[in-house]
């Protein structure tokens, strides 16, 4: 190995090109995989892209909608990566978001209150609906040791239900539709455009990322979140309480989900409606995943996600294929990050190919051995 | 209560208890397997597009199986082979499926969404003789597609490889102590593929069941998190083949009564669907308590997860 | 090294390495038919991966293996099974939730006609197993049901299942009482009787004394010689195990011990499985001076420590550091003055995953920034003078953890942990994987701390380690200190027989009949 001094700058430019890799090699592959599929339905991959590409980025409304759709993404990716980050498996963002919703839905119809304290108190409202949520898991995590991908899984539809159940019965709106009442425009996010729904939401949760950024890289507890996620045992007995930090960043994640449901509810569809996420908590694993748990990494891998999906829907109006090839992309990128055959996958295979050789250069040596 | 919502009841269990007798395989392997709604969805799929362009029922599900047998392959081949999470793979695959049906959907058969035709065949009810005359029990046994049948039928089929043959011994060897069946020279990825893939052949049935027995149709995501309800039904009845086969047709019953139940009673069908969930979640609760308990009797500050 | 018909096993000139460490360095070891083997030697003195290599675990890096007149190679137990050999690991591979006779059988299961598992036939054959050596045991009963001394049983009735000519034991009596101790000699010699080999790994001497024919020390990897049991005392044995010569001697002055830093009163405490580990062990290490623990592992030290640096709740008894009553929270046991440099560096000591700055900034954190603010800058800056100071090579702050040498990342540890302003230091094995010029240095680092008037409480299997560092030599037994000496006026026989049990604190032989041993 070459030894070489390097400034400080140059080799943080260098670590972060290098954790560039294994996402830009994801998403290539992905990309030829999905353009495989492509080939097979029929249509032409560069075309096809070309759309994506096209709709979601080249001209202001299209790109205010991909703003728009990549602001769900901002919110449940960073949840996911805070909590991946500190080495808890939080997948339960998708009914965290929904309760979340629920709750910001709730205050902002319920309550009639100045704009400056109600449209506070609603996102508050939904930070702790996610907290709520996330409580359960995060309680049998962390003092109970039970798997919390598993609490998360069933927590999930549980939202879903409940959730459904409230608008249906409970708190119905009058009308066909399973939704509560509109939001009053006390608690509403301001609209940017007439082209899309981007809100205000998006600016808080590009803040939140650049806040957490922030927090990961020059706060105690994001160090300390960081040494638990890879050490638990070691960030004991240095002696960083993990129990509790790891408690609190659980209901903080659990807490930013929750925040993206307001921001959907009070910023896009002005009230509660059933079953309104297209899965949006699971898709926050993707971001996460593609971001290695880095928040401004967040901001790239939703914009990403953010531009597949609006081009997508433009695709799906321009072509035969579906808007579904977006998330067929996206949960490549999962499964392929999800592997651990990056470096270490490689190094591994290396060294068991050349491992047989010290055998041959140690045989001579056995004659001088003999002690006894 | 009478015998047309027990006749139900049996019909909705049906992918229920393919379903868990295949995440059953799994869990004795010491995997759990929470990508059998991604099989499902494929199956289900792939078993309409064949029924549809061949007319023929056999040929749709020996497709199904097929379908979600080389999916299940591609989970083990990233859990075992590439060392990557069971739950994070899993959900990965999950989702692939869900996206890759859908774009096949639009792709394939053009439609959005939902696809029926007249020229999916049907299967025909089985009439056993005798059965019917039997007063409640029967009309609610009889008149059942082969694929009821058959599901209830790998109850026993599955108890029985599990605990007499060799293979089976070796299954829950290899899930409860693999470092003992790696010491008895037993090939424990091998094991583990196998029951991977049987999983998948299950959840082929499953699938297959879904879009040709239930209904004669595919949908998006119409398997409905029924992988995790058979996934809440192996947690609950701790992985015993015949308690998780009750466990899934008590949930089969609770969906029944959704649909059935509100229209007397008034009770919201969501809150009759949640039970399968809350359920596990209570289960998991007590597996916690019996953590703690441990915990505090040794003394040792542990974090991971027993 | 030729092959005689008398001879079971012949092992020639067998090297294992692990990365660049050496466990193994050429050992060669023949084992009789019909005699019982005894391989004895302190803890990672190799004894186990000798074994593990002959019963395919992994393979060796050179060397040769003959089983029974033929030479093999093997590619995993399975293999070693089919030619002859059984192993009984010191941690047993059992299925707790399965019979006796199934435990038994797993892996060559007897088959019905119909290609079924044959329960009727594996209860009958492992009932007449168990019959035949006189390892009795209820076929039907459930494995996790079972104290620990019969599942040992399985453990032998599942190699002998399978026809093993060659049995090795790991450790076999670590987990008995002493009168399942007679009981499994007794039956290892019926075994030797009926012309079967035993290998009986172990570091406890006048077990060796009382059961073995021949015996092999084996000592930092190498196989020293193989001697008969008819003219040998546990004296020579302790010696040769531990080696006559002290490798590593530390120039240090006489201690000048002061007030109390570190008392531990009445202690008790859980182990893993729930059970007592330590019981009312009492001690107190002062400062200025060394004090070694020295024990056979397994004997509690790792839960004393555990419970001293707050990683452990005590069932009762108290803990004082500098006279601060501490419990089971590292953070407040640490601000009471506490410096721990653990022996397992890649699970609790380091994060191997992380850049050596921030596994330097571990445990100090509230010293770089104010507030709630964290400078990763001052960590940087303060762990590349660490660097220099303690002489890390190949370090660099941005470098991970586990690009270093066992070496570099002790010293990793110790700069870690000396650096705070502590009066008690807790080294636990110190010097375990980690090569010879580091261990020099390391023992230096520790007596200037000693003689900057700190409490430096060493943990060690290695007893030249002991010798070399301490002032005060504990010895610990079954959960107690059962001596407590002054390093200058005791010797190594001495501490191995405390350690081994032989001599218990009122000077007792706890010898049982053998006339080898005094």
């Amino acid at each position: 190995m070459p030894i070489k001094r390097t400034s400080a700058a140059g080799n943080a430019a260098l670590l972060a090109l290098r954790s560039m890799i294994a996402p830009m090699v994801a998403v290539a592959i992905a990309l030829i995989v999905g353009g495989a599929l492509v080939i097979a339905l029929g249509d032409n991959p560069v075309e096809v892209y070309g759309t994506i590409v096209q709709g979601s980025l080249v001209g202001w409304p299209n790109f205010l909608v991909t703003l728009q759709t990549m602001t769900p993404l901002l919110f449940t990716g960073l949840a996911v990566a805070v909590a991946f980050r500190a080495g808890l498996w939080n997948i339960g963002a998708e009914g965290q978001l929904i309760m979340g919703a629920l709750c910001s839905g709730i205050v902002g119809y319920a309550v009639e209150l100045p704009r400056f304290i109600h449209l506070p108190l609603c996102l508050i409202a939904a930070m702790l609906g996610g907290a709520i949520w996330g409580l359960i898991p995060a309680v049998l995590r962390v003092k109970f040791r039970v798997n919390e991908l598993v609490v998360c899984l069933m927590m999930n539809p549980i939202a879903l239900l409940l959730s459904g159940w409230i608008a249906a019965r409970v708190l119905k709106a009058p009308g066909p539709t399973n939704k509560l009442p509109d939001v009053l425009d006390s608690a509403g996010l301001t609209n940017f455009s007439v082209y899309s729904q981007v809100n205000a939401g998006f600016v808080i949760g590009l803040f939140l990322c650049i806040l957490f950024a922030f927090i990961n890289l020059r706060t105690k507890i994001g160090f300390q979140w960081r040494m638990i996620g890879l050490n638990p045992r070691f960030a004991n007995y240095g002696g960083m309480q993990v129990e509790r930090k790891a408690l609190s960043v659980f209901l903080i994640s659990a807490a930013i989900a929750g925040l993206g449901g307001a921001e959907q509810v009070l910023g896009q569809y002005h009230a509660f409606y059933d079953n309104f996420s297209p899965g949006y908590g699971f898709d926050g694993i993707a971001v996460a995943m593609l971001a290695g748990n880095n928040p401004i990494g967040v901001i790239l891998a939703a914009l990403l996600f953010g531009a597949l999906n609006s081009g997508g829907v433009v695709l799906q109006m321009m072509t035969g294929l579906s808007k579904y090839l977006v998330q067929v992309l996206q949960f490549i990128i999962v499964l392929i990050l999800s592997a651990r055959f990056s470096w270490e996958w490689l190094k591994a295979q290396r060294v068991s190919v050349v491992e047989p050789q010290p055998q041959a250069e140690a045989l001579p040596k056995n004659a001088e051995t003999q002690e006894n | 209560m009478d015998s047309d919502l027990f006749y139900s009841a049996i019909r909705i269990s049906t992918p229920l208890i393919f379903a868990a007798m295949g995440g059953l395989l799994t869990f004795k392997a010491g995997m759990l397997n929470i990508a059998l709604d991604g099989f499902m969805i494929l199956a289900a799929f792939a078993a309409v597009v064949t029924a549809y362009w061949t007319g023929s029922l056999t040929l749709a599900i020996l497709m199904a199986m097929v379908c979600a047998v080389a999916l299940a392959g591609l989970l083990a081949l990233f859990n075992l082979r590439f060392k990557a999470d069971i739950f994070i793979a899993g959900i990965a695959v999950t989702f692939l499926a869900y996206g890759l049906t859908a774009l096949l959907l639009k792709g394939m058969l053009d439609e959005d969404g939902v696809f029926a035709s007249t020229k999916i065949p049907k299967f025909p009810a089985i009439d056993i003789p005798g059965l019917s005359h039997i007063p409640w029990i029967g009309p609610a046994l009889n008149g059942h597609t082969l694929l009821v049948y058959l599901s209830y039928l790998t109850v026993p089929v599955v108890a029985w490889v599990l605990y007499k043959t060799r293979w089976g011994l070796r299954v829950r060897v290899v899930g409860e102590a693999e470092d003992a069946a790696r010491a008895a020279g037993i090939s424990t990825g091998l094991i583990k593929v196998q029951t991977m893939l049987l999983s998948g052949a299950f959840c082929g049935l499953a699938g297959a069941y879904l879009s040709l027995g239930y209904v004669s149709l595919f949908a998006n995501k119409m398997t409905n998190d029924r992988g995790l309800i058979a996934l809440a039904a192996i947690f609950f009845a701790k992985g015993k083949p015949f308690p998780t086969a009750l466990v899934a047709l008590l949930f089969g019953l609770a969906t029944a009564l959704s649909v059935r139940l509100p229209e007397v009673t008034g009770i919201a069908p969501q809150l009759l669907q949640l039970i399968p969930y809350v359920v596990t979640i209570i289960a998991l609760v007590f597996v916690g308590i019996r953590n703690f308990r441990a915990q505090k009797r040794q003394g040792a500050w542990r974090f991971d997860i027993s | 090294m030729t092959q005689s018909i008398h001879d079971s096993v012949t092992i020639t000139g067998v090297h294992k390495k692990f990365g660049d460490f050496v466990a193994i360095h050429h050992a060669s070891l023949t084992v009789r038919r019909g005699e019982v083997h005894a391989v004895i030697g302190e803890n990672g003195a190799g004894k186990s991966t000798l074994m593990n290599i002959l019963y395919g675990m992994f393979p060796p890096n050179a060397g040769q293996i003959n089983v029974e007149g033929k030479d093999v190679s093997f590619n995993g137990p399975s293999e070693a099974i089919e030619a002859g050999i059984g192993m009984v690991h010191q941690h047993f591979k059992l299925v707790p939730s399965l019979s006796v006779a199934e435990n038994i059988i797993i892996g060559s299961e007897p088959l019905t006609r119909q290609g079924l598992v044959d329960s009727k036939k594996a209860e009958v054959e492992a009932e007449a197993l168990g019959r035949r050596f006189g390892l009795e045991l209820d076929p039907r009963a459930i494995v996790s049901d079972l104290p620990v001394g019969l599942q040992q049983r399985v453990e032998i009735l599942k190699a002998l299942y399978r026809d093993a000519r060659i049995l090795i034991l790991d450790e076999p009596t670590a987990v008995l009482t002493p009168q399942e101790t007679r009981e499994l000699f007794v039956t290892m010699r019926a075994f030797a009787e009926s012309g079967r080999s035993i290998i009986f790994i172990t570091h406890k001497l006048r077990e060796v004394l009382a059961v073995a024919d021949r015996i092999s020390v084996m000592r930092q990897g190498r196989l020293l010689q193989t001697l008969d049991n008819q003219n040998v005392t546990a004296q020579q044995l302790a010696s040769m195990m531990v080696g006559r010569e002290v490798l590593l001697k530390v120039k240090k002055g006489k201690a000048n011990a002061g007030e109390t830093a570190l008392e531990v009163l009445h202690l008790r405490a859980n182990g893993q499985q729930g059970h007592a580990v330590l019981e009312d062990l009492s001690f107190s290490v002062r400062h200025g001076e060394i004090v070694a623990l020295a024990g056979v592992q397994g004997n509690g030290q790792d839960e004393v420590v555990e419970c001293i640096a707050g990683l452990r709740r005590a069932a009762s008894g108290e803990i004082r550091i500098g006279g601060l009553k501490v419990g089971a929270n590292p953070e407040a046991n640490r601000n009471a003055g506490l410096a721990y440099i653990p022996a397992d560096r890649g699970g609790l000591g380091l994060s191997l995953e992380c850049a050596i700055w921030e596994n330097m900034a571990v445990g100090h954190i509230d010293q770089f920034g104010s507030g709630p603010w964290f400078s990763p800058k001052a960590a940087r800056d303060v762990c590349s003078r660490l660097i220099s100071e303690f002489d890390i090579r190949g370090a660099d702050p941005d470098k991970l953890a586990k690009a270093l040498s066992g070496g570099n990342q002790q010293k990793v540890q110790l700069a870690r942990e000396l650096k705070r302003n502590a009066h008690l230091i807790i080294a636990e094995q110190p010097s375990q994987g980690v090569d010879i010029g580091s261990i020099e240095s390391i023992h230096r680092t520790l007596v200037a701390m000693r003689d900057a008037g700190k409490a430096v409480f060493v943990v060690s299997a290695d007893l030249d380690e002991v010798f070399s560092l301490s002032d005060r030599i504990l010895v610990i037994y079954r959960g107690q200190i059962v001596a407590d000496l002054n390093t200058y006026d005791t010797d190594l026989e001495t501490v191995g027989r405390f350690m081994g049990g032989i001599e218990s604190r009122t000077g007792q032989h706890m010898a049982e009949g053998h006339s080898h041993a005094h």
